[in-house]
């Protein structure tokens, strides 16, 4: 038994001491070729098809790409404790706040690169191009056809009439996508305006915010509520689910893009951004033009069921059916600028 | 005392000063040292935003967090007491299987647990799916609320109280049951008035536990909707951007498990749990008959069917549809890495307990006792803040190392702890060490001190007593802590995520990235493999806790 755990010790130690020198090498920047050859992504992102793609663009460019996953938020803390030292070379996130968190603490630098401006919309990028979207969705309004016809919806506002008191359905305000909606609000109408119309959605909800976006489409089904606002990504979630359940959910609702009529949808982004302490700059340079190419494009958003930004990539079959829509072009940076108020408001009214 | 002058109590500080005492400042400072960095952020202030946690938060989380505690203290005293006296004084068929399966709810990491019981009882889900086949009509039940998180919590955690009292149950002497017989005292009498409070300083080591579990959810709080200090810490933090008001919530909520810690131990003082000595002890088993045996299934198949069949069926049933999407060979690797990592940080942990247990016993300094203390706070900080903590400190040690060898020898050297496992086995210990602590203190206990005392009055050193004479008497709550730590490493999440360098993956990374997407249904099987890992891990040591 004890040379089991002698054993164990030993395998252990070997590894870690393994793992540790191959990694340390990435600290050396300077004079080893190797070392310069790679690219360190830090991503909150982990679909299969992002690895197919990181393994395409080491085909094409002989970069290797090392992936640490974890949940932004965490990454960002990681970068700003590892500073000058830190081994990330770009930073990988599934909304624009944390993007525009990340570069207000000083976590990322401007990039200049004719191939981003070209691929990449201006709205859908940093104004001083620090971070760069790749992805994008809207938070619409999923509906069941049975009891709610599209000409009655109009704009998010417009769920905070008393026609719809008890039936909308909203997850939780502790959700970055919420938050960057109202803080989208916030910045089209003003701080006061934003609040009631927070405090009119607390008034007309079906049940407390509970479970994810999913959660909410089926409680529409299940007729717990008639309105939902979720990502446009979610139905695709749903409508591709291996639980026949949830397919049906899908199934049975229908979209409806909001304010149509004037400013548009409200839009977010997964994006990337270079790390201000990069090894690898150029690298990652050419990873992020890589991914903005049509080719990659169409593949990123697809295993996500997303929309590219690059305007030259096709949406995938599924996304053209819901028809075109009009976006919000509300600087995306205005989402990360605002989130903290937008999530003040919401404590206030009471949007647990 | 006041007759000694000054210098003569100096020579005598300096006397009991000895190395058992440098021993646990050194280990104990070690793994206090995250938890100070962060108290020393305290002086930062709560924040700008403190005033609106006041106004608009805290009451939420104070009286939610409350109700939690509360509820899952009551629930896994029922369930643990119950089940461990049902496979300690009854035999009945499929027993040793039963303890097994009771120990099982701890290898579902909370979240999962909580996202398969929502699974059951949503919309479409099991229950009705189930309803529909049989041709019933069930009535929809929302669990996504605090009842069901207190449920949900409570079948998932009670085998923290289930194993460290049936330990004790099964160390009391059949005399003192033979004794309270004689004296005409009834079974239930004996329970109350002699059995439990024998066992309390295990159960409470187990309910203390259960608490800083509670305490420290996050992913099940969150998804039920449900607004708790660990919620409310990563709000702050994250989305109210606010470090400092985190770090005193943080505070506020380890300063309330200290106080109850310290109430427990003040009502404790002086009161020694040394069982009896000689008498027959161990097991004294009678068969299950009429009554009980409702009672045999309400406390030992129901805490089962809870804790583990249900959400282990409803994963099988989510990994079944997803199986062909999510399988790959690369798991078999993952397995690995996390038996390793887990394995390695559970005999480092548990090792670190003992000695800094002993030490202090050794050490005749008040003060030692204080540094243990502190180092078993770990487990009632999240683990993202402990891994701000383990970071501060080791980075500037890199940071440092990596200047010396740059000037000194000109070699450009990376982060030594923080790209390496060091880093992240350092974290595990300072979070896990209460874990192994607790039980392992309770089996301590157990053994008089006499016993040690009369081996070095007889001229033995200290080491050769604890070896000869206490380990073999402790070794059965040694390995049980061991597994307990296993099991946490197993299923910890945030602060895996924060400091596991690049080419490590764990399960429950490996989960999350699934869950984290919303694809619930594809994390199950990578959360079927943590359970799995855990069962064997468990089996490995069957023989030595069963002694």
């Amino acid at each position: 038994m004890k040379n089991t755990y002698l054993f164990l010790f030993l395998l252990f130690g070997l590894w870690s001491c393994g793992g540790g020198s191959s990694d340390s090498q990435s600290g050396d920047g300077a004079g080893n070729t190797n070392a310069d050859q790679e690219v360190t992504v830090y991503t909150h992102r982990h679909y299969d098809t992002d690895q197919q793609l990181f393994d395409e663009f080491e085909k094409e460019s002989g970069i290797k790409v090392k992936v640490v996953n974890a949940s932004a938020d965490e990454l960002i803390q990681k970068m700003i404790a590892e500073g000058e030292q830190s081994p990330a070379d770009v930073l990988i996130t599934v909304d624009a706040g944390r993007l525009v968190r990340a570069k207000s603490k000083g976590l990322l630098q401007s990039i200049e690169s004719a191939t981003l401006d070209q691929n990449i919309p201006a709205h859908l990028r940093d104004g001083e191009k620090q971070w760069f979207g790749l992805t994008k969705r809207a938070r619409i309004i999923a509906y069941h056809p049975d009891r709610v016809q599209a000409e009655e919806l109009s704009t998010y506002e417009a769920l905070t009439e008393d026609r719809w008191k008890g039936k909308v359905l909203i997850r939780s305000s502790g959700n970055i996508y919420n938050q960057s909606l109202m803080a989208s609000l916030i910045a089209n109408l003003g701080e006061e305006k934003a609040k009631s119309w927070a405090e009119g959605i607390v008034a007309n909800l079906a049940r407390a915010p509970k479970g994810n976006d999913r959660d909410q489409v089926k409680a529409i089904v299940a007729g717990e509520g008639d309105v939902a606002i979720v990502n446009t990504y979610y139905i695709g979630k749903l409508l591709n689910s291996k639980d026949s359940t949830e397919v049906e959910a899908g199934q049975s609702i229908r979209l409806f893009f909001p304010n149509g009529e004037d400013r548009g949808s409200h839009i977010n982004v997964s994006g990337i951004g270079v790390a201000k302490n990069a090894p690898h700059r150029d690298n990652a340079v050419k990873l992020i033009e890589f991914l903005s190419g049509v080719k990659a494009q169409e593949i990123f958003a697809k295993s996500n069921y997303e929309y590219p930004v690059n305007p030259s990539a096709q949406a995938s079959e599924l996304l053209q059916s819901w028809g075109a829509f009009k976006e919000d072009t509300l600087p995306l940076s205005k989402l990360g600028e605002l989130n903290q108020q937008a999530v003040i408001l919401f404590d206030q009214v009471g949007w647990k | 005392m006041s007759t000694y002058s000054l210098r003569q109590r100096l020579t005598r500080t300096w006397y009991a000063l000895n190395r058992w005492a440098v021993w646990v400042w050194i280990i104990g400072g070690l793994v206090a040292l995250p938890i100070l960095t962060i108290t020393v952020k305290l002086w930062d202030g709560p924040g700008s935003i403190w005033p609106h946690v006041v106004d608009h938060l805290l009451l939420d989380y104070v009286s939610n967090s409350l109700l939690l505690s509360v509820g899952c203290i009551a629930l896994t005293f029922a369930m643990g007491v119950a089940s461990a006296w049902y496979v300690t004084r009854y035999e009945f068929v499929g027993r040793k299987v039963a303890e097994w399966l009771l120990l099982l709810p701890l290898s579902i990491p909370s979240y999962i647990s909580a996202y398969a019981y929502a699974g059951i009882f949503d919309y479409g889900g099991s229950v009705e799916r189930l309803g529909a086949a049989l041709g019933w009509t069930i009535p929809h039940l929302d669990v996504m609320n605090i009842y069901g998180l207190v449920l949900v919590l409570s079948s998932s955690l009670f085998p923290y109280v289930y194993l460290s009292t049936r330990a004790a149950f099964l160390y009391q002497s059949q005399n003192l049951r033979d004794a309270s017989r004689l004296l005409g005292a009834s079974e239930s009498a004996f329970i109350r008035r002699i059995a439990l409070p024998l066992a309390r300083p295990a159960i409470i080591g187990g309910l203390v536990l259960v608490l800083m579990e509670v305490l420290n959810d996050y992913g099940a709080a969150k998804h039920y909707g449900v607004p708790t200090f660990t919620t409310g810490i990563f709000r702050a933090w994250f989305s109210l951007e606010s470090l400092e008001t985190a770090v005193y919530l943080a505070a506020i909520l380890v300063v309330l498990v200290f106080a109850l810690l310290g109430i427990e131990r003040w009502q404790r003082s002086g009161i020694s749990y040394v069982s009896g000595h000689g008498g027959r002890r161990g097991a004294w088993r009678k068969p299950v008959a009429g009554g009980t045996r409702a009672g045999l299934v309400l406390a030992v198949g129901l805490p089962i069917l809870l804790g583990f069949i249900l959400p282990v069926l409803q994963l099988l049933y989510w990994a079944y549809l997803t199986f062909a999407e999510v399988a790959k060979a690369e798991f078999g690797l993952i397995v690995l890495q996390t038996m390793l990592v887990a394995g390695f940080t559970a005999l480092f942990t548990t090792g670190l307990a003992f000695l800094l247990i002993y030490f202090t016993k050794w050490s005749p300094l008040g003060g030692t006792r204080w540094i243990s203390r502190t180092a078993t706070l770990g487990y009632a900080i999240p683990g993202a803040v402990i891994a701000l903590g383990v970071m501060v400190p080791t980075l500037a040690v890199d940071k440092w190392l990596a200047a010396l060898f740059q000037n000194q020898f000109g070699i450009s050297l990376g982060l030594l702890l923080n790209w390496t496992a060091i880093a992240l086995v350092y974290a595990y210990a300072v979070r896990f060490l209460a874990v192994a602590y607790n039980p392992l203190e309770a089996s301590t206990l157990k053994v008089g001190a006499h016993l040690s005392e009369s081996a070095q009055l007889l001229g033995n050193s200290p080491w050769r007593a604890l070896w000869n004479i206490e380990w073999p008497l402790v070794r059965t709550g040694f390995w049980s802590a061991a597994i307990l730590v296993f099991v946490d490493v197993l299923k910890e999440l945030p602060l895996t995520l924060i400091l596991k360098p690049h080419g490590i993956q764990t399960l429950a990374v490996k989960a999350y990235e699934y869950a984290s997407d919303e694809r619930i249904a594809e994390s199950a099987l990578p959360a079927l493999l943590i359970v799995l890992s855990g069962v064997i891990f468990a089996l490995l040591f069957n023989k030595t806790i069963d002694r």
